[in-house]
């Protein structure tokens, strides 16, 4: 399959040279499965086949891009989308900067983080990996739902300026599930995320399903005061934070149009905890990486922030044309995103749960439908979901109802990190909009932050 | 093609399958034009063309779809394979609300095509707006258009035959500018409805120029103004967030597949129970809302679901009183059941699939609020005692049952005794949904009624971006907290 792709992007370049068209071609194929649960049933089983081909020509300081889904038996229609894209580029508007068209000097291949058995897992397997984690959990009122969604995927690239390819596979899972009371409406869930089949690991989401439910079944519901919390967040709720800061803080193109709480003359300043150190690192197999990105450049890890010190911006290739700085191999569909972990031996729920404290803590698993309140500032807003806890400095445990924190990131990674825990797991913030994307970022499993206020306490679930 | 499709249906019956049905797209091409600060950011055109495949088999849903029609027979038992994976877990199987089979089609109006229109003109256009947008004080500017066109063709095995002739025209433009201290506020408009048909013809230069102008005068007003205070007070809601309002807080809390709890996974539940319908007083008299998916020129119209049901014109709420719900075929059984009580007499022609690829689910079509008898936008502000008067969308966040919520605007108007007295920067306000529309006060007349259109509601696994309309007047809602 590799080669007909390769063969295929080859041949559609002669076509291109022999047209004297500037373009680059971008090939993307998923092969995706979902089996959906809810209601304890499987609500969806579903796969999809997909192959993109993005043709993007250029001419000076001009660009247009053609794109289609397709197959690689439909060589014609391709061509045809060359022309297309060629025609189009003669009525775009120049640019006022010169966009890069890559030039790779050798061919690229990576296939490490693709494995065989999770990207065909069968229907069946799926299933029986779901009945494991869920195993005598679900009654007549709680009820399951989730994802096992998995698949392969794969990108290859070529353009005119040299005959050299870039190659990339991956296979990865997403897996949530979700417990949930019928009437009561509360929810618990446990996640995972796995790039092979042999990380998946039924009985850990058992267990911390077991012990959510357990305290939600026996534990009074409480509608908490509003006030200031200890908060630890659970690898969900970091992550998502995580993901605003990749968009809110350390992007140059973003923040050279003003959408960022980072500013250039913060460079080398200590502007987080110095317990937080936060870098894009391609070398962890389970964020899914790119190795290299797609201009061709190798991704070497880069360091955001350092015990706190902001390190700099990235910059993907087209930013770094428009502004005239250099690319810093960020040109990808996602990045590799990893928080350092700290020095605290709790790494389990459990664990948190039995731990002696002076002081009340919330534990907040999730952040449901966060968004930026003022990017400026890094003000964002989200509430509490699935499984949150109020541990009682006395050592009982309260269910709280939902509430809303409302936070600048500066101030939640800021000087309030009280700690952070010294195992780390990778979270997958994948969203499956459009082309398959997977994406997972590498947390420590729990972050305590000390003194945040919630600005709203629901009265139900 | 229909011959072999419909064949390709009549094999999987005689292989006891339940219902089958097809999306076939024969294309459906997009064109995305974005100019930023200048530079033409993107030029983009696709074309995609598929089938889907949607099985029922011992009540249980199997879905699959492909590009590569040179195997339909593959695409089907690929389809009717994951059913019968799927067989393996069902607790209550799927059963469809009954519904005539139909032989139809359904054009969106339009007059003047917008792929006929050049690239030449669409780029003129932008880099006009993009001039009259390059005005003082703004920092960052964004004009766009994106055109969509699809042609679907629906089979069942029920002997429906639809087929749609979808076209889409979305246009924005954008101004954003940093205040003293280097905070960012931003201004939009959004093109409305126009009319009643929905081509190029809706690209009116005269409507973008006035709204250039407006946009960065609001701006420039903005980057002066104050804080926006932190108090209980009215908010008196225009179109630009009205929408939003209605979207979360009435739209997706009452599609019935999150009430019955299809989305606990991802997007979440609702308040809403079963109980509810009938008796739940969701608003004040003065609210009635429906899904109205017969309103000309609309995103949220499209003649026929992707369950093959008409559309319809529905209420959803009745002078405050919870009555309806956001529906297909499959959901309204289930409630029915659930409830022990006919609910609901059949699908209300609201399952829709954003692309060949995707599997229908519930979605809102037009979700619109009955206009009022509170007069104009100048009688509503002239009979409020201490309000804020606020516009566009900024930042949405809302709990997972959709019962509390906190949106961000982009520019608030302090009315004092009746009278519009400052502009404040940073709008907030946030509330719980039920006791929010019971303190509906006031409700617009005809004149301040607009459509608003939506072209990135997200819901699903795989997720789903799909577009739809919003009919609002301008509302009041009385103590309401503002600024957090
Ligand atoms: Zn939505």
């Amino acid at each position: 399959m590799k080669e007909k792709i390769l063969q295929t992007l080859q041949d559609l370049r002669q076509y291109a040279l022999s047209k004297n068209y500037e373009v680059t071609l971008s090939y993307h194929e998923e092969d995706s499965y979902l089996m959906r649960f809810a209601n304890s049933a499987i609500s969806l089983n579903t796969n999809e086949h997909l192959i993109r081909l993005e043709i993007t020509a250029y001419q000076d300081k001009k660009r247009a891009s053609y794109e289609l889904i397709t197959d690689l038996n439909k060589l014609d229609e391709m061509k045809a989308g060359i022309d297309t894209a060629a025609d189009m580029v003669q009525y775009a508007q120049p640019l006022n900067y010169q966009p890069t068209i890559p030039i790779y000097e050798a061919s690229y291949e990576d296939d490490s983080a693709f494995d065989i058995n999770l990207a065909e897992m069968s229907s069946e397997d799926k299933l029986e990996f779901i009945n494991q984690a869920v195993d005598g959990l679900e009654t007549d009122k709680i009820k399951l739902s989730g994802i096992f969604s998995s698949g392969a995927n794969t990108f290859a690239l070529i353009n005119t300026r040299s005959p050299h390819t870039l190659y990339f596979k991956s296979s990865d899972a997403q897996i949530t599930l979700v417990l949930a009371h019928e009437t009561l409406k509360w929810e618990v869930t446990a996640e995972q995320s796995a790039w092979n089949k042999s990380n998946l690991e039924a009985e850990n989401l058992h267990n911390e399903l077991a012990y959510l439910i357990d305290r939600y079944e026996n534990d009074q519901p409480q509608q908490l005061p509003l006030g200031t919390y200890d908060v630890v967040f659970g690898p969900a709720a970091t992550a998502e934070m995580i993901s605003f800061m990749n968009w809110i803080a350390f992007d140059g193109g973003l923040m050279k149009r003003g959408f960022s709480f980072m500013k250039e003359e913060q460079i080398g300043e200590k502007t987080l905890s110095t317990q937080f150190t936060l870098s894009d690192d391609a070398a962890h197999l389970d964020t899914f990486p790119f190795k290299r990105d797609l201009m061709g450049l190798e991704r070497d890890k880069t360091q955001l922030f350092k015990e706190g010190v902001f390190k700099g911006f990235i910059w993907s290739q087209d930013d770094a044309d428009e502004f005239n700085q250099i690319a810093t191999g960020h040109t990808v569909p996602h990045k590799s995103l990893v928080v350092e972990p700290g020095n605290m031996e709790i790494n389990i729920i459990q664990e948190l749960a039995s731990k002696p404290r002076d002081k009340d803590i919330l534990y907040v698993p999730f952040l449901h439908y966060m968004n930026i309140v003022n990017p400026s500032k890094g003000i964002v807003t989200g509430s509490s979901r699935f499984g949150a806890l109020l541990l009682k400095k006395d050592g009982s445990i309260i269910v709280p109802y939902n509430v809303r924190l409302t936070h600048s990131l500066l101030d939640i990674f800021g000087d309030k990190i009280a700690w952070l825990s010294n195992e780390r797991v990778a979270y997958n913030v994948s969203n499956s909009y459009g082309a398959r994307n997977p994406t997972a970022i590498i947390v420590p499993k729990f972050m305590k932050v000390n003194d945040l206020e919630i600005s709203h306490s629901n009265d139900s679930y | 093609m229909r011959d072999n499709l419909k064949q390709q249906i009549e094999r999987l019956k005689a292989q006891n399958a339940t219902y089958v049905d097809v999306r076939w797209y024969p294309y459906e091409e997009t064109n995305y034009l974005l100019m930023w600060n200048g530079n033409l950011k993107s030029t983009v055109a696709a074309k995609e063309s598929g089938i889907g495949v949607r099985v029922l088999y011992q009540g249980a849903w199997g879905f699959s779809a492909s590009s590569d029609l040179s195997n339909l027979s593959a695409v089907f038992d690929k389809a009717f394979e994951n059913a019968k994976a799927a067989a393996e877990r069902v607790t209550f199987p799927v059963r469809l609300a009954e519904k005539d089979s139909i032989v139809a089609r359904f054009d969106s109006p339009v007059l003047s095509n917008p792929f006929d229109i050049s690239l030449e003109e669409k780029v003129s256009f932008l880099r006009d707006l993009d001039a009259k947008l390059n005005q003082t004080n703004v920092f960052q500017r964004q004009s766009d258009l994106n055109f969509v066109r699809k042609q679907i063709i629906f089979l069942d095995s029920e002997g429906s035959e639809i087929e749609k002739n979808i076209q889409e025209v979305f246009s924005s433009i954008a101004v954003t500018g940093l205040d003293e201290e280097g905070n960012m506020h931003d201004r939009k408009f959004i093109l409305p409805r126009q009319g009643s048909s929905r081509g190029w013809e809706s690209i009116d230069r005269d409507l973008f120029n006035e709204n250039a102008d407006r946009i960065v005068k609001e701006l420039n007003q903005m980057l002066k103004a104050d804080q926006c205070p932190k108090d209980d007070r009215s908010v008196i809601l225009l179109p630009g967030i009205m929408y939003l309002q209605t979207h979360e807080t009435i739209g997706h809390a009452l599609e019935l597949d999150r009430i019955l709890g299809y989305e606990l996974a991802y997007a979440g539940g609702s308040f809403v129970t079963l109980d509810d319908f009938g008796t739940l007083r969701y608003g004040s008299e003065k609210l009635t809302a429906r899904a109205d998916a017969t309103l000309i020129n609309s995103p949220g119209s499209f003649g026929f679901d992707d369950d093959g049901v008409e559309a319809q014109n529905n209420l959803l709420i009745d002078k405050g009183i919870l009555v309806g719900a956001i529906t297909g075929r499959q959901m309204v059984e289930e409630a029915n059941a659930k409830a022990k009580r006919e609910i609901f007499s059949g699908s209300s022609g609201a399952n829709r699939a954003t692309a060949f690829y995707r599997v229908p689910i519930e979605r809102m079509t037009n979700i619109n609020i009955d206009p009022g008898s509170d007069g104009t936008l100048e009688d509503i502000i002239k009979n409020t005692e201490k309000g804020i008067v606020l516009d566009g969308d900024r930042s949405w966040s809302i709990g997972s049952n959709r019962e509390q919520f906190h949106f961000g605007t982009e520019m608030g108007w302090l009315v004092e005794d009746g009278e519009i007295t400052d502009v404040v920067k940073n709008p907030t306000y946030r509330g719980s949904t039920v006791k929010f529309w019971n303190s509906l006060t006031a409700v617009g007349d005809e004149s301040t009624w607009r459509v608003h259109f939506v072209d990135n509601c997200g819901k699903g696994q795989p997720n789903q971006i799909m577009q739809l309309g919003h009919g609002i007047p301008v509302c009041r809602f009385d103590n309401v907290r503002i600024g957090e």
